[in-house]
């Protein structure tokens, strides 16, 4: 392999693990995460996930030891790779038959296993098997070569970085706005015909009004059908009213301007009208609620 | 459903009439239309709650375990069992108003309702699948947001002509166009239990 990529490797590889396995030894989430990983089914029980999650980091904190303090040795490089495919088979295995579990790769972002996953699994494989073969110790090559041993490291730290999901908004949102402010929102701007006000405004409006409250003895349901009809926009609730004989149910029907929302108005004039759903006459609007004619003053909040 | 049951065959007509009823003697309450103007109605009873029927109400809620005709078999969130019974009254909330119909086994739902001496809940209202999330947008693609809810990743899709958009307190808009990547933002909407997306309802920015 190329010296300065082998020979730097153990360094990269030891940063990596070192990160990851920290997270996952010394993680106070580490119980929760493990929760959420296939080892739950594997090991039976959640605690012994946990346990094994954070053996599994000690052991990565170990070879990263390994690996700065013996950079040119050939077991902490084979035993990274070796990682490296574990972490594959285990990835590979838990797609197979869990795929919406999460990886637990490092400890901090849950999430399902995905091509990131998979690419970081590689990457330790690659690294391990490069870092096996390193015949000079990393601080001497960086003493060697410093131009090309900071560029080597600037663009490892880019790939390390790009395949963590825990840094993927240092690079993931600014890309994603770029993308945005250059080609603009792909969102609609608007779905209907201009000045189309939706009937989540309507209701929103109207729940906003003293019709509403004047209504709210008699309501007991939410919209229930809603249409458009001469310029009004009717809102149709179910509900119950009480007098001497006793309860009867009634459509609650309120109709206000169609184009009116609580940007162009602040006290719609409603239409309110209950009618009587067994003999379909109106019913008199005395059940109504008296509304006071103060109107509240609004609250600092 | 029954009333709409009968009414699929002439809905038309039935809103036809309700409209001529609606609009025919219907009172207006504006500004000042309702209610005694004198000074002593300021300090006559306390403004009722304005949540109705709030007082008289039972509410329910859990997963959807069975449906036997109009009765919904639902397994609370803490163990306990509930029977809810939809009547021809019964408003059903499933991203928009729907019917019964599109109540499905599997799904969540919150109810609120009456309770029966049969041990039933009379459903007055029943909300399916919501959702009210508070989340950081994360992406934007033309039919859907990406968004994390603490650490979690999640998909809410927009849904043409229901999808809405509210910002900084203004009437809720079908533009949503201002949505921003990074902005934090509240998400109402309807979970969907076959590949555990959102289906948005509303999104809430800059409030």
């Amino acid at each position: 392999m190329i010296p300065v990529v082998s020979d730097l490797a153990p360094l990269v590889c030891a940063v990596l693990l070192a990160v990851t396995g920290a997270g996952k030894l010394f993680g106070r989430r580490t119980a929760q995460v493990a929760a959420d990983t296939v080892l739950v089914r594997v090991l039976g029980d959640a605690r012994r996930a946990a346990l094994a999650l954070r053996t599994i980091g000690g052991v990565e904190v170990a070879l990263a030891a390994a690996l700065l303090a013996a950079p040119t040795a050939v077991v902490p490089g084979a035993a990274t790779a070796a990682l490296g495919l574990g972490f594959t088979g285990y990835l590979g295995y838990a797609r197979a038959t869990a795929p919406e579990s999460s990886c637990g790769c490092s400890a901090k972002q849950e999430g399902p296993i995905g091509l990131l996953s998979f690419s970081r699994a590689g990457l330790v494989v690659l690294g391990g098997a490069a870092a096996a073969t390193a015949d000079t110790s990393w601080w001497s090559r960086i003493a060697d070569r410093p131009a090309v041993s900071t560029v080597f490291l600037v663009a490892a730290t880019v790939v390390v970085g790009a395949l963590t999901a825990d840094l993927d908004r240092l690079w993931l949102l600014p890309l994603r706005r770029a993308r945005i402010r250059l080609f603009g929102n792909p969102l609609p701007a608007s779905a209907g015909p201009a000045g189309q006000v939706p009937v989540a405004a309507s209701v929103e409006l109207l729940e906003r009004s003293l019709a509403w409250q004047a209504a709210s003895p008699v309501v007991r349901s939410a919209l229930l059908d809603s249409w458009d009809d001469e310029g009004w926009r009717v809102l149709r609730f179910a509900g119950v009213y009480e007098d001497m004989r006793g309860a009867h149910p009634v459509s609650v029907l309120f109709a206000l301007d169609r184009t009116a929302t609580i940007d162009t108005t602040e006290n719609p004039a409603v239409r309110v009208s209950l009618i009587d759903d067994e003999t379909e006459e109106l019913v008199p609007a005395d059940v109504l609620a008296p509304v006071p004619s103060r109107t509240a003053l609004p609250l600092a909040t | 459903m029954r009333q709409n049951h009968e009414n699929t065959g002439r809905p038309l007509d039935r809103r036809r009439f309700l409209t001529t009823a609606a609009l025919g003697g219907a009172t207006i309450v504006g500004a000042s239309a309702l209610g005694g103007l004198d000074a002593d109605a300021a300090f006559a009873e306390p403004m009722p709650s304005l949540d109705p029927a709030i007082t008289k109400s039972a509410f329910a809620e859990g997963r959807i375990t069975r449906i036997k005709g109009s009765v919904l078999e639902v397994a609370g969130s803490y163990g306990d069992q509930h029977l809810i019974q939809l009547t021809n009254v019964t408003s059903i909330w499933k991203l928009r108003p729907t019917t019964a119909d599109a109540v499905k086994v599997g799904d969540g739902l919150y109810a609120r309702g009456v309770d029966m001496p049969d041990g039933t809940i009379a459903a007055d209202a029943v909300w399916v699948n919501i959702v009210n999330l508070y989340v950081t947008i994360r992406g934007i693609a033309k039919d859907r947001l990406h968004f994390t809810h603490g650490s979690h990743e999640t998909v809410g899709h927009v849904v043409p002509d229901t999808t809405t958009a509210s910002y900084l307190g203004g009437a809720l808009t079908p533009d949503l166009s201002r949505v921003r990547i990074g902005q934090a933002a509240q998400i109402l909407g309807a979970w969907r239990p076959a590949d555990d997306a959102i289906d948005i309802a509303r999104v809430t920015v800059g409030h």
